[in-house]
């Protein structure tokens, strides 16, 4: 059985659920599928779910660290939430830190944070380009 | 619940791309049985994960061999490919032929307790790494 994921819109945020096992195709698709997304949706943050994810290794990284960047180049915001305790520990030994990319805990904090922005009314670009500092 | 031991040495087929997926999850499923910590069985599993991805990735085909060593879980990944022209780049953070992160090796060499490699142009590459519980 394919692990399909699923992007849904939730107030200004696209949520991706991330699958737990990716591979090569999967990724382009994914990517793909999200692009489209923020242009339909006009979506300011993407944030990555992952809490199905029980092995987030190197590949994953390269993920995250692309998809971070494509995301940028649209203006928009890559957040990563979800991540397991174990799956922490072990990105960090891997040396995957992912300095560009911002984290919340769990949906709440990223639902928070994505109101904050919206009523501070940022535009999308500023949006994207203020986390470089 | 536990297995009988004859199932291990476990020999894997590493050739399709979600084949480095299966060996992942069976090496995670001997840290389980051995009462690996969480935290240790991601460990394991994310360092066959990579190993295993290379072996799709540079070698295009190869093997995973998992097995219990002393309280332990010993891996050998081996496979006939181009090899690697110097393993201390390969170890170092950041080095890539791939254009990718270079993370995998040394990053799995940093999650388990021993990794040893042997390698040469046109030889192969012969990866023998384990994984002993930490104390909790
Ligand atoms: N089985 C193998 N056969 C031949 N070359 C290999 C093999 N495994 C690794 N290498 C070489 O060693 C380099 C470093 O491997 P490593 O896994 O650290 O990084 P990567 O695969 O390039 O990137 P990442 O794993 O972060 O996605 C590779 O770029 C490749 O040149
Ligand atoms: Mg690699």
């Amino acid at each position: 059985m394919m692990n399909f994921s699923s992007i849904q819109k939730l107030d200004n945020l696209l949520l991706v659920s991330v699958p737990r096992d990716l591979v090569d195709d999967e990724v382009i698709q994914l990517r793909r599928d999200v692009l489209n997304a923020i242009r339909q949706y006009k979506s300011q943050i993407i944030l990555l779910d992952f809490s199905r994810v029980d092995i987030c290794d190197s590949f994953f990284g390269r993920f995250i660290y692309g998809t971070s960047q494509m995301t940028r180049l649209m203006g928009a915001k890559v957040i990563i939430s979800g991540l397991q305790d174990a799956v922490i520990e072990t990105m960090v030994e891997l040396g995957m830190t992912l300095p560009d990319v911002d984290a919340v805990l769990d949906l709440d904090d990223a639902l928070a944070l994505s109101r904050s922005l919206r009523s501070a009314a940022v535009p999308p670009l500023a949006a994207g380009q203020d986390d470089d500092e | 619940m536990s297995q009988p031991p004859e199932r291990y040495p476990l020999h894997l087929w590493i050739v399709e791309e979600n084949h480095p997926l299966v060996a992942a999850w069976q090496a995670r499923m001997l840290a389980r049985r051995l009462h690996f910590s969480l935290a240790d069985q991601t460990a394991l599993a994310t360092a066959v994960l990579e190993v295993a991805r290379n072996i799709v990735r540079y070698a295009g085909r190869g093997e995973v061999i998992i097995r219990p060593y002393d309280d332990g879980v010993e891996v050998v990944a081996r496979d006939a490919g181009p090899g690697i022209a110097s393993v201390e780049l390969a170890l170092t953070d950041g080095y890539s032929t791939g254009h990718s992160l270079g993370l995998g090796l040394p990053g799995a060499k940093r999650l388990m307790s021993t990794f040893e490699i042997e390698t040469a142009p046109g030889a192969g590459t012969l990866i023998t790494m384990r994984k002993f519980p930490r104390a909790r």
